[in-house]
């Protein structure tokens, strides 16, 4: 029997309650994904708060995990992530707490619930489920999303686009991006701290004569498509469901080489609350069945081990990101200052 | 900090965490009040309200004939509208009406202050009292069918929607609001509403959406960001920006039903 086999065979037994077993001895070193198979049922209370985002993928994700465990009673908060970070900071300091688990849809909103204290310490056998570079003590990144630049295919191949993100207003190309969008605001961050704050508004400054502004990301990936603009800046799994919907779609992602501009952000969850509980609960997203399904319902990078994204997917390996802590998005104010400083907000 | 100070903040912190958890719906005239969630009982006072109106209505329209705008007081208008619990029980129920009576109100104030002939000012009245009417009928039916269980209650505290088909119903009521606030004269209001139906709800579903069908969204994207917008800020009319959101309503509608079969053909998480 292999080793893998045999883990998920004592799980299942433990969780049938023959073996005295807890979770934690039971995964004690899952070098991959753990099938929903394995894992205990979920018994009790929890309140979860979820930011909102990718539609209903994240709620039929939710709504899995309820219908296996009837015992389970979820009451869930909506709302956008931001107000929701706001919402349990402001509980914390007035010394309450409602929320149990928090799943946002972006790390730096993450990092400011960890930077408070609030989040709990996740097993170390459950965050090591995770690859290396995604791996933190309180919290568990759940699906990655790769900063691209998105090119339209009549003008231009991929060989044209620079590989440096800092070299972009040197070229010719007109550029559409989203400076509102959370997701960009993120990626500013992340150069802030790779490349200083003078440098970036430098950046901001010389994009910003050749940039034209839409609300969101999609829009930024639907107007290179129509060679509206040359390339943009947007997250990849835009351009990979325009792609799904419209397959002879005149555009394709490049990447850019160990900067910002190739930067892996991550949705995640923590805990706010101690116990075997909440940590169960974070073990059902990082299963490989759910890891699966974002990927191919939501075409997000899986980020557990041992689990592939389908194919069509950037895979991590071919790409180079920098190496940041993606808790250290959370530092956004000096990022919106300054964004606001050089006209692009 | 004192005792006092101490507890001052921790109450105020407090209350700040309960604001977050359940804001108030509040209306462009203030909180919806609890008596939306039962219609029946004052459905009477309802009935008061609009023949109330009619009859300031009225009044206004002979103290023009009598003495011009000076005499009319048009401005009334919008204070008397104001003035009515009516005003959140159609609000609430059904916003196209509710946007048809702003349009009443303005038109027949916008004729006084224009000085029209007594039968352009006849005219408006008849259109504001059809509205009148025809919303005292909507709630009247509304009430029969939260009597009977049948809607949901109504919010008075703001609710997020739980997936995507829900976020397109809730889609569809923002863009009546956006015709009612255009209605209303607050443009800046209803531009807004359209911003932030765009990024808090449509930017959630079009991800998904433009898998199914790129042309669409692609449209949908040209509504939000340039046709609706502008439209308002370009002061047409209210039937024409009612036409728009009517023309999107039913994009949305067709993007309902594809989320639909695609989430019933979508393999199981488990």
């Amino acid at each position: 029997m292999q080793r893998r086999t045999f883990i998920q065979s004592l799980a299942a037994l433990a969780a049938a309650g023959a073996l005295p077993l807890n979770i934690s001895q039971v995964l004690a070193d899952p070098a991959n994904a753990v099938s929903v198979e394995a894992l205990p049922r979920l018994e009790g209370e929890l309140t979860l708060y979820l930011g909102r985002g990718e539609g209903g993928l994240y709620e039929n994700v939710i709504k899995a995990i309820e219908d296996r465990n009837p015992d389970l009673k979820l009451r869930i908060r909506r709302g956008p992530t931001a107000s929701l970070t706001n919402a349990i900071l402001a509980e914390a300091k007035a010394g309450v707490r409602r929320a149990d688990l928090f799943w946002a849809v972006d790390s730096g909103a993450v990092g400011m619930v960890t930077a408070a204290g609030l989040a709990q310490a996740l097993p170390a056998e459950l965050t090591g489920q995770l690859r290396d570079e995604f791996r933190f003590p309180d919290w568990a990144p759940i699906t990655g999303r790769i900063r691209t630049i998105p090119f339209n295919t009549e003008r231009l191949t991929a060989d044209k686009i620079p590989n440096d993100i800092m070299a972009l207003p040197d070229t010719d190309y007109s550029v559409g991006w989203a400076p509102a969008y959370a997701a960009f605001q993120s990626f500013v961050t992340g150069m802030r701290i790779l490349e200083g704050d003078k440098v970036t508004a430098e950046w901001l400054t010389a994009m910003n004569r050749k940039a034209k502004k839409f609300a969101g990301e999609l829009g930024v990936v639907m107007a290179v498509e129509r060679g509206e603009v040359d390339i943009g800046l947007a997250n990849h799994y835009y351009t990979l469901r325009l792609k799904a919907g419209k397959p002879d779609a005149n555009v394709d992602l490049a990447f850019t080489n160990n900067d910002a501009g190739c930067l892996v952000n991550a949705s995640g969850i923590l805990a706010l609350k101690e116990g075997e509980l909440p940590a169960n609960f974070i073990r059902y997203l990082l299963t490989k069945e759910v890891q699966s399904y974002l990927a191919e319902e939501a075409c997000e990078i899986p980020l557990v081990n041992g689990v592939l994204p389908p194919e069509g997917l950037p895979r991590l390996k071919t790409i180079n990101p920098p190496q940041i802590d993606l808790t250290r998005l959370a530092d956004l104010r000096p990022t919106i200052d300054l964004m606001r400083d050089v006209g692009v907000l | 900090m004192t005792i006092n100070g101490f507890k001052r903040q921790y109450l105020i912190s407090l209350l700040t965490a309960a604001t977050l958890f359940t804001a108030p719906v509040t209306f462009a005239n203030g909180p919806v009040g609890e008596h939306v969630n039962h219609l029946s009982d004052n459905i009477e006072t309802y009935s008061q309200e609009v023949n109330w109106l009619s009859t300031k209505v009225d009044e206004m329209i002979s103290r023009y004939q009598q003495g011009g705008v000076e005499e009319a007081k048009p401005d009334l208008l919008v204070e008397y509208w104001e003035e009515v619990k009516f005003h959140s029980a159609i609000e609430t129920n059904y916003v196209p009406v509710y946007a048809s009576i702003w349009q009443g109100l303005f038109g027949l104030k916008g004729a006084i202050e224009e000085k029209a002939s007594i039968e352009e000012i006849r005219k408006q009245q008849r259109f504001l009292e059809q509205s009148l009417w025809q919303a005292l009928g909507a709630v009247k039916l509304a009430a029969q069918y939260q009597e009977k269980g049948l809607t949901d209650k109504v919010a008075t505290t703001q609710a997020n929607p739980g997936n995507s088909l829900e976020a397109l119903d809730a889609i569809k009521s923002r863009l009546d609001r956006v015709v009612a606030k255009y209605a209303e004269k607050l443009s800046k209001e209803a531009v807004n509403i359209v911003h932030d139906t765009y990024l808090n709800l449509f930017e959630g579903v079009e991800g998904e959406l433009i898998s199914l069908d790129a042309d669409l969204v692609e449209d949908l994207e040209k509504d939000f960001n340039v046709v609706l917008p502008q439209a308002i800020q370009n002061g047409k009319s209210i039937d024409e920006v009612r036409d728009i959101v009517n023309t999107m309503k039913g994009k949305i509608d067709t993007a309902h039903s594809l989320l639909e079969k695609s989430a019933e053909e979508r393999k199981d998480v488990f």
